[in-house]
């Protein structure tokens, strides 16, 4: 049994509500400028001061920037956006496919189709203008609520405590605490970056130590709670407590570098990751801050033997890497997916996918942080940890030129990695930022002459159009299947205005079929469609799908026998595994990767 | 009868044509002057109401068109002379009794009313109950056997606020945008929306200015008796300060670029979706449609109670057709092909 309590009623009146907390953040959201969206930010904060608790002061600042859950506390409350939606529909008397669907589909977003549903259809015992009768949770209630949600451990006390939410909160706090609850963001247009500013300016503090203590506590919440306690001086790295990630912008224009400011590596094409170790414990984090450790057991075990060499404790970025030992190749992408998200690796699948770690920033050595020195110190650091504890690390490098710059973006392309990162000498490591002190070089991996099968209705400003596209790949001459095409991605950008209106005149005369929003197409449209890669992925018919796919050119002038195969994106799929990786060793100094120790 | 594709709904048996012109059409219905329900052919014989007329006028129609007053049955026979038809031409027609009557989306918005031994057949064009303000109001006929209805809002997330509540709240936004020392614009399309607007700030006494695109219809709503107010067309060098309308399409075209700060206010049925307001950067949306909303809309076929509904204009007809076959309609989707259609602000 889920615990139920019914303990908000004995909540006094004058005390602030999470109903006025939500009904200040739609104020927010409906302010432009991100001034005067802090602006009333602190006014919610100066109410809830007068009436309420600092607990709830810390609770207010942690549900706008981070959601239900302190980052730092490990709980999730998430309930599936199906399980969301079946219970609402029940609650309101719809049907879930017939009716609550196409009300995501036309909003895009399933809590506002609920909040507007909530709205529209509450049964009549509980319409929205009994609202003002409904109990007043405090923001205290809903961390309540929220922790339980988080421990409750089947579908049905789940939705125990959902049923409560609906009878007892309104529509706009229903819509507020689902996005709290999946911890993403309330797209009110207000995201950590300034509520850190706005508590500043509350307290009138330092926006710099602000900052710092919310890199080192990894917590909106606890680094609120430091500032409202006056004691900010306090927050202190520490070990095992992952930091936000520098994250890189794209290169805007190669020209515009200054060539002697920057360093440059090749990018690797693996899964980000930062290392806490010291003598008695090694931990990995996701780019997410989310714990990894046990995917790569090997990586641990390594990292022990290097720790134990230097005998301190230190704190690295970089990168995981599938990866061959005896042979020194970076094997491709789609091996290490193969681990992605395998939380205990088999020994098999250890055999097959073997990886490593490879640094290219340090952040922490020996208790002492390093996230304010230059590029260049933090490198010359990381480079001795790295030679001495027998840990690889990134190459890095200058060039003179954009043309040497192109010359080193093939090689880096032609060692397996995705292109380069170029970063800025004298550059701190600007943790929780994409800042442009990295930028990163890539290139779309490839394009296909695809079919357009099926079209779909845009909503909202597209309404009316069809600006959706499902693309297939050919099969007509392919024995596994009896179809002519079958859909290899979806795109739904990179086309003009003019070109939309041009695709949706000549849908018309191609149209087989209408389910819904949905057209069903004969072959008769070719798009080149570029990705980012191609992906495994055996739940889709073609076993591939693209990432990121997006429109590089209508082709009016090609038709449907112009298509690619599936034989192609196999091909190109192979050839990117194919490429003849080379041996770190036989790269001699221009290898990307430096293994020291062996 | 009824017979529908890419030029919109004809029906046969009365050589008549219901918003757009059929090849074979003789005489066009335009139930309002929007340009997606317009008849391509400029010169076609058609029958609308004379505020329509006057609209259709200043859009470029040239030809001769027979305007109908509300609620008064007219035979069709009468119609077809009038325009010079045989009364039996080339397919005999069958005689029926046109009627129009208000719809209550725009100055001049009719439905049409077609009885005859077929039985009572009605087709909504786009229309709005309760009615918006600046319009002849909405009346209905009391026996319909089959009813041709739009659905824009075909979905429950969509229900309107009332009228008076939404005047308000636009009066306070533009009094506070004033007293700040700041500009008001209001989007709203040019022909219906924008003097919907205009009427609806007409108690604020301040100077307006609308879009070029719409200053011309204004003359003929006061002309209807629907006081806009003191109302110029869009300057430039005068703008600030004023209360400004025009369509979504300004704010890419430099529209009041020179105002120091402006603040923006959608008037549309599309603000009850919040994925829109990030996009436009919008500081307001007032949730101001000119189509009745979902719950409207089934209230509408419980009254009349037609024998068979035919939905039209809706992104999601089987969401309504579902709702209206468990209410014990039957109701189905009546497909007009995708037109280019300029866009309206709904």
């Amino acid at each position: 049994m889920a615990e139920v309590t019914t303990q908000s009623q004995a909540t006094s009146s004058t005390s602030y509500s999470f109903r006025e907390y939500c009904e200040g953040l739609n104020h927010v959201e409906w302010t432009r400028g991100t001034k005067a969206k802090q602006g009333h930010f602190v006014e919610i904060l100066r109410d809830i001061q007068r009436r309420g608790t600092l607990d709830e002061l810390v609770l207010a600042c942690r549900f706008v920037s981070e959601g239900a859950f302190d980052p730092q506390s490990g709980l999730t409350g998430r309930l599936g956006a199906r399980s969301q939606g079946l219970w609402v529909s029940e609650y309101c008397g719809i049907d879930y496919e017939k009716v609550f669907k196409p009300c995501r589909t036309a909003t895009g977003s399933g809590s506002e189709a609920i909040e507007l549903l909530l709205e529209n259809m509450s049964p009549p015992s509980s319409k929205s203008d009994s609202t003002n009768k409904r109990p007043r949770w405090t923001l205290l209630d809903m961390e309540d609520a929220f922790g339980r949600m988080a421990r409750a451990r089947t579908s049905s006390q789940k939705k125990e405590l959902f049923d409560q939410w609906l009878h007892e909160l309104s529509p706009l706090e229903i819509k507020m605490a689902l996005r709290m609850l999946g911890g993403g963001s309330l797209r009110i247009g207000f995201e950590t970056r300034s509520v850190l500013q706005a508590i500043a300016a509350y307290q009138e503090s330092s926006l710099d130590q602000i900052r710092y203590a919310h890199m080192v506590t990894g917590s909106v919440g606890e680094t609120a709670r430091l500032l409202f306690e006056d004691r900010l001086q306090d927050a202190s790295f520490s070990l095992f407590r992952p930091i936000a990630f520098m994250l890189a912008s794209p290169v805007d224009t190669v020209e515009a570098i200054d060539w002697s400011a920057v360093r440059l590596e090749e990018k690797l094409d693996g899964i980000r990751c930062q290392i806490h170790a010291n003598a008695d414990r090694i931990e990995l984090y996701s780019r997410d801050l989310n714990p990894l450790t046990h995917s790569f057991p090997e990586i641990v075990s390594t990292l022990a033997k290097s720790q134990n060499l230097v005998g301190y404790s230190f704190v690295l970025d970089g990168e995981v890497l599938a990866f061959d030992t005896p042979s020194k190749k970076i094997l491709p992408f789609l091996e290490l997916q193969k681990r992605l998200g395998v939380k205990k690796p088999t020994k098999k699948l250890l055999q097959d996918v073997p990886v490593v770690f490879v640094a290219y920033d340090l952040l922490v050595i020996d208790e002492k942080e390093c996230f304010d020195l230059p590029l260049e110190q933090r490198r010359a650091q990381l480079v001795e940890l790295c030679s001495h504890a027998g840990i690889a690390y990134s190459r890095d490098f200058a060039v003179g030129s954009s043309q040497m710059c192109t010359q080193a973006f093939e090689q880096a392309l032609r060692h397996g990695n995705e292109g380069l990162m170029i970063k800025q000498l004298g550059s701190p490591y600007a943790f929780g930022q994409r800042s442009q002190h990295w930028q990163k070089l890539k290139e779309p991996e490839g394009s296909l002459d695809t079919i357009v099968m099926y079209a779909h209705a845009g909503s909202g400003k597209r309404g009316g159009l069809y600006s959706d596209f499902t693309l297939g790949v050919s099969v007509i001459d392919d024995d596994r299947f009896s179809e002519s095409y079958i859909p290899i991605g979806k795109a739904y950008g990179g086309y003009t205005n003019a070109e939309l209106a041009r695709m949706n005149k000549e849908i018309k005369k191609l149209i087989v079929e209408k389910f819904g929003p949905t057209l069903s197409l004969r072959p008769g449209i070719v798009v080149e469609l570029e990705f980012d890669s191609i992906q495994v992925n055996s739940r889709t018919k073609a076993g591939y799908t693209l990432r990121f796919p997006r429109f590089r050119a209508i082709r009016w002038d090609l038709g449907p026998d112009d298509v690619d195969s599936l034989r192609d994106v196999e091909r190109l799929a192979q050839a990117k595994s194919a490429i003849k990786r080379p041996s770190m060793d036989t790269l001699g100094e221009s290898a990307p990767i430096i293994m020291p120790g062996e | 009868m009824i017979s529908s594709g890419g030029h919109g709904i004809f029906l046969q048996d009365f050589g008549l044509s219901l918003d757009n012109s059929h090849p074979k059409a003789d005489v066009v219905f335009v139930s309002h002057a929007h340009a997606d329900h317009l008849p391509r052919n400029r010169s076609c014989a058609a029958i609308c109401s004379a505020p329509t007329l006057a609209f259709m006028r200043k859009r470029g129609y040239k030809g001769e068109a027979l305007v109908l007053e509300w609620d008064t049955p007219t035979s069709l026979t009468s119609i077809r002379q009038h325009f010079g038809l045989s009364p039996s031409g080339v397919h005999s027609h069958s005689e029926a009794t046109i009627t129009l009557y208000p719809a209550g989306h725009i100055l001049g918005s009719a439905m049409i009313y077609v009885e005859s031994e077929d039985g009572a057949l009605l087709y909504t064009g786009d229309v709005k109950t309760p009615a918006s303000p600046a319009t002849e109001g909405v009346q209905w006929p009391n026996h319909v056997d089959e009813l041709i209805i739009e659905a824009t809002f075909g979905l429950p997330i969509y229900k309107w606020k009332d009228t008076h509540n939404i005047q308000q709240e636009m009066l306070t936004f533009a009094q506070e945008t004033l007293d700040a020392g700041e500009t008001p614009l209001f989007l709203g399309y040019n022909l219906g929306k924008a003097q919907e607007i205009l009427h609806l700030l007409q108690p604020l006494k301040h100077r307006k200015m609308i879009h070029g695109g719409g200053y011309p219809y204004c003359e003929i709503y006061e002309n209807a008796g629907f006081t806009l107010g003191e109302v110029e067309p869009y300057d430039r060098a005068t703008c600030e300060g004023a209360i400004l309308v025009g369509p979504a399409s300004v704010l890419s075209s430099g529209f009041a670029s020179n105002v120091q700060r402006l603040r923006i206010a959608q008037c549309s049925g599309w603000a009850a979706l919040g994925s829109r307001r990030a996009q436009n950067q919008l500081d307001r949306g007032f949730v101001l449609s000119d189509h009745l909303d979902f719950f409207a809309l089934l209230e509408v076929c419980d009254m009349l109670k037609p024998r068979k509904i035919h939905i039209t204009h809706s992104p999601t007809p089987d969401v309504v057709a579902h709702f209206l076959e468990e209410r014990g309609h039957q109701a189905q989707f009546l497909e007009l092909s995708m037109q280019e259609e300029e866009a309206l602000d709904g």
